[in-house]
């Protein structure tokens, strides 16, 4: 298996200092990778200039291969992603933000639409506008967007974000199934450390903008009482050095 | 190609769904009704045909130039651009498999989709009035005239459109967008006044240049001259705006 995601030395400051220095990292595909961080840290910052939202002031992002600052175009179109918060057009239906989304991939049809909508639970809600939904209806209907298309990499920014105890549980068994149906790749980022934990496969730790390491979840486990625990460990170490 | 065309479709899809094309209709509707309404208690009070069947849609197109059709170009435009990043939905649009180009160009062809339907229903509406209340007058020849009158401006509403979507990317707010357009609107025609030698550098100046096209003795120099400037503005304008747009960090 090749890489899904390369990030080459990826720098992109802010006027207030914050940002993110040299960041580095392959992620292969198949893999869940958790990217982990406190709030401010950077990763939001990263998944924006991976999907072409904010461009880097140094470095490159490569997704299967294409970059996505030279082909764009080619380097997203395996690609679902969910950032920040989840978004649709208010005056639209369910289902018409879908097939919205759908006219840019030519295979996406009504069923494919009718099968999203249903894989999140708002099938029934299809024909009724955003602007009545919940955050967690929202957010679900963000995640119908982002694998409408069947992606083979899922870059998911928060996506437990708004949803009860019953949904987070449903998302979980969701990304598991399409790892395991599909194969695809995941690139999550999540301030929940526990989620993380339960969810990826590798996790990577970035702090005030620099990735300070990163390890399979096995191994964190194996050699750490938790991954809170490897989280302090890591943060205490970067901030030795 | 392929991306450019789902965009294309996709923002079109868009204003359609908007509520300002029931806007845009009802506001075209009510300007053809006014002008209908005055036309027919001139020609009562006076006893006279002021004005025939071929001639009030060249009135209303006269009217509509300088009132509905801007008007509606500042509202799309800036929906289009600082509607859809204040509600977060423009990286929707860029998350897809086309380029910042591909999103730019999609937007300022749904734009101009727009521009043209809206002229069509004005046409077709005035159209409709003059030959109501005066059947007899248009010839095939007047159709004809009124046509290419209405088919022309388009082309300095796009241009003025392009200014706009300029505006759009340079300055955040809708609404300060809003009114900058119209303070510049209203400033190029000030300053057509007092400047009148520059006049035909500005984008406004040529809303009634469908003039030249139906006058009697048509001037072709003029109508290229005028031509060959708005295309060098649309062009600039559009330049512009796409180096913006592609600069815009969500």
């Amino acid at each position: 298996m090749g890489a899904a995601i390369e990030i080459q030395g990826l720098t992109k400051l802010y006027r207030n200092g914050r940002g993110i220095r040299d960041l580095s990292l392959a992620v292969e595909e198949g893999e869940i990778f958790g990217f982990l961080g406190p709030n401010g840290a950077g990763k939001t910052t990263v998944m924006k200039i991976m999907t072409g939202l904010i461009r880097p002031d140094a470095g490159d992002v490569k997704l299967f291969g294409a970059s996505v600052l030279g082909d764009f175009a080619r380097a997203i179109r395996p690609v679902g992603c969910l950032i920040e918060t989840a978004e649709a057009y208010e005056y639209l239906t369910a289902y018409e933000n879908l097939k919205l989304a759908a006219r840019f991939y030519p295979d996406v049809d009504d069923r494919r639409i009718d099968e999203c909508l249903e894989l999140v639970g708002l099938l029934k809600y299809k024909r009724e506008k955003p602007r009545r939904f919940s955050l967690g209806m929202k957010q679900r209907l963000g995640i119908a967007q982002a694998i409408l298309s069947r992606p083979r990499l899922l870059i998911l920014d928060e996506p437990l974000n708004g949803l009860d105890v019953e949904g987070m549980i449903e998302m979980r068994r969701l990304i598991r199934r399409l790892k395991e149906e599909e194969g695809t790749t995941f690139f999550i980022s999540s301030h929940l450390i526990h989620d993380v934990e339960l969810t990826c496969t590798r996790i990577g730790v970035v702090y005030e903008g620099r990735l300070l390491g990163t390890d399979t979840t096995e191994n964190i486990l194996a050699n750490h009482s938790s991954l809170e625990h490897y989280f302090v460990s890591e943060v205490e170490r970067g901030g030795r050095a | 190609m392929d991306g450019l065309r789902a965009a294309f479709a996709a923002e079109t899809f868009k204003l359609w769904k908007k509520k300002k094309i029931i806007a845009a209709a009802i506001l075209s509707i009510l300007a053809v009704l006014v002008g209908q309404l005055a036309v027919a208690v001139v020609n009562a009070s006076l006893g006279l045909r002021v004005v025939g069947s071929g001639e009030f849609p060249l009135i209303v197109l006269s009217f509509c130039g300088y009132t509905v059709f801007p008007l509606f170009v500042i509202f799309a435009a800036a929906d289009m651009f600082n509607g859809e990043v204040s509600a977060h939905t423009m990286k929707l649009a860029l998350t897809r498999p086309v380029s910042r180009f591909g999103v730019f160009s999609a937007k300022v062809g749904a734009l101009a989709v727009f521009i043209a339907a809206n002229l069509l229903f004005v046409l077709a509406l005035s159209l409709a009035a003059g030959i109501a209340f005066n059947p007899s007058s248009l010839g095939f020849g007047g159709l004809i005239r009124v046509a290419v009158a209405y088919a022309v401006t388009f082309f300095p509403v796009f241009v003025f459109g392009l200014l706009v979507v300029l505006l759009a990317n340079l300055v955040r707010g809708g609404l300060a967008v809003f009114f900058l357009s119209i303070l510049l609107f209203v400033g190029f025609h000030a300053a057509g006044l007092f400047f009148s030698r520059f006049e035909s550098f500005l984008v406004t100046s040529m809303f009634d240049w469908y003039r030249h096209w139906i006058a009697e003795s048509v001037n072709l120099a003029k109508i290229l001259r005028q031509a060959l400037i708005l295309l060098g503005c649309g062009m600039m304008l559009f330049a512009a705006g796409f180096w913006l747009f592609d600069r815009k960090e969500l």
